[in-house]
């Protein structure tokens, strides 16, 4: 029932699927369809670049604050369905494959889930950000995939712990710990990413400021 | 009247006290980089009048529409719509189009004019008319990337429509249709016009302007080279043709013309004939007695209304 695959001697399922551990393990695997996400609303707002539609609606009356809006309510829509789909899947697995959980052992770690959500808001910003400004889907995907990626872990390279903790990809991640990082940690040493606790409001903050950077692009530029 | 009055006493209050304004453009400018696309455009638009921005591809009209719509910021200068600056409400009152018809191409016609009337606050009933306007109805299903140009451009008038404007800005709203089309969207614009509605046009079809509009300002290369009604800056330049009979030279007829206060501008055509102006009042057989009575006699003498092109060209090249 709960799979055949074994790991030190004991059958994967009973642990993996257990809550309330479930959610913070869904959680990361979850932050891996970020980049999904942004991609799929980097082709919204470029799309609304190239059909001129974005021009068209400020013709007809909306101003470009409010077209800012609409786009960070789509993308808080997109989080939405994300978190539904995690909830979903992790009930489903959890309640069919894990063990009986305990009373309360569900909600416990529901915080998890809210961490993920707030990832996924934090990726979808770095992306609008990027769509405002190049404008084009293409390119625009291809710089969100190529900073994610390839420029920050580069650049956080040649940087110091201290620093390279508070970039927007890195601070992200830490919202969805690796699961099993203490065990890591033991091997390796502490990673200096910062706990999700900590990232919380640097998260918050990265939002405001990509969304804000978005409107200023938009109002500063012609149509 | 009260809130025009707050904003000073510049020149535009004395046309207001008359009509009121319905576009200000007051010394705009603006530059892409170091190409500069428009020069202090100075121009007003009244209530009722029929607009036509002209000028040849590159003049500046879309720019000027663009920044009067809120899409370019403009370089220098100042845009009032009612009398206010630019407002969602004041967009709201105005239905325009800039350049090429802007729809999501996967929605229907339908459903990319419930887009534009959620931003128009205007209800179901208004999209039906607006499809009917423009004969769209039957394809209103349909996606709007299967339209021809044609279609595509009266669903852009159709939108236009839609919050039942009482301005109209349409760039180049005959762009690609066919005869026929164009012939439509004229009598469209027309009876509009009729209903009191404002229309601010721009084209490069002399011949659109001279047909549909009131006023006209002519743009070349970012400049305004004149501005006014139609008739006056398009119209007034009719010119008489003579040709000498052959006992009379050229030279004697245009010394004889030179004395009549009435005749102006004498200038020399390329076929050897002699073109002149006649002042309001007077025509063609008055100036044929005039002459005959000093001893010329006329071989030909003929009205020419000088070609709107001829003009245009006038204005445009004149430097």
């Amino acid at each position: 029932m709960s799979g055949g695959t074994v790991i030190n001697g004991r059958p994967v399922g009973n642990t993996l699927y257990a809550f309330p551990e479930l959610w913070s393990r869904l959680g990361y695997v979850a932050s891996y369809f970020n980049l999904l996400l942004g991609i799929l609303l980097i082709i919204l707002i470029t799309d609304e670049f190239q059909f001129r539609t974005f021009r068209q609606q400020v013709i007809d009356g909306l101003s470009r604050a409010e077209l800012v809006q609409a786009k960070l309510g789509v993308a808080v829509a997109l989080v939405l369905y994300a978190t539904v789909v995690v909830l979903t899947v992790g009930l489903y697995f959890g309640l069919t494959r894990g063990p009986q959980p305990a009373p309360g052992a569900i909600t416990a770690d529901l915080g998890a889930v809210a961490l993920y959500a707030l990832q996924a808001l934090g990726y979808l910003s770095i992306a609008a950000l990027l769509a405002f400004l190049v404008r084009k889907s293409g390119p625009a995907i291809i710089s969100f995939l190529v900073y994610m990626w390839i420029a920050e872990p580069l650049l956080r390279s040649q940087l110091p712990d201290e620093l390279d903790r508070y970039f927007p990809a890195k601070l992200l991640g830490s919202l969805t710990p690796t699961p099993g990082q203490e065990l890591l940690n033991t091997v390796t040493g502490p990673t200096g990413a910062l706990t999700p606790a900590q990232a919380v409001p640097f998260a918050l903050g990265y939002i405001a400021i990509f969304w804000g950077l978005s409107y200023l692009l938009l109002r500063n530029r012609d149509l | 009247m009260s809130s025009l009055s707050e904003h000073g006493t510049h020149i535009h209050f004395r046309f207001a006290s008359k009509r009121m304004a319905v576009l200000e453009l007051n010394n705009l400018s603006k530059h892409y980089g170091s190409t500069q696309a428009l020069r202090g455009l100075t121009l007003t638009v009244e209530e009722g009048s029929v607009y036509g921005l002209l000028g040849p591809n590159g003049s500046g009209k879309t720019t000027t529409l663009g920044m009067a719509l809120g899409v370019l910021n403009a370089s220098g200068g100042t845009i009032r719509w009612f009398g206010q600056p630019i407002s969602s409400d004041s967009k709201r009152r105005v239905g325009a189009m800039l350049e090429t018809p802007n729809f999501f191409p996967y929605l229907s016609a339908r459903q990319n004019l419930r887009v534009v009337a959620a931003v128009k606050q205007a209800d179901d009933q208004a999209i039906e008319d607006a499809l009917e306007v423009v004969g769209l109805l039957a394809r209103q299903h349909d996606a709007f990337s299967t339209y021809s140009l044609g279609m595509k451009q009266r669903l852009a008038l159709a939108s236009t429509l839609l919050s039942k404007p009482s301005v109209l800005v349409l760039d180049e709203p005959t762009n690609g249709l066919d005869p026929q089309g164009i012939a439509e969207v004229r009598t469209l614009i027309q009876r509009l016009a009729a209903e009191g509605k404002t229309i601010i046009i721009a084209s490069h079809l002399l011949d659109e302007i001279e047909k549909i509009c009131t006023h006209v300002a002519v743009l070349h290369r970012g400049e305004l080279r004149a501005a006014g009604r139609v008739s006056d800056i398009l119209a007034t330049t009719d010119r008489v043709l003579l040709r000498p009979s052959a006992t009379t030279t050229a030279a004697t007829l245009q010394q004889a013309l030179g004395q009549f206060p009435w005749v102006t501008d004498v200038q020399t055509e390329s076929d050897g004939r002699l073109s002149a102006q006649l002042a309001e009042g007077y025509d063609p057989a008055a100036l044929n007695k005039a002459l005959f009575e000093r001893g010329i006699v006329l071989a030909g003498l003929e009205m020419r209304q000088r070609s709107l092109e001829t003009q245009f060209l006038a204005l445009t090249q004149a430097q």
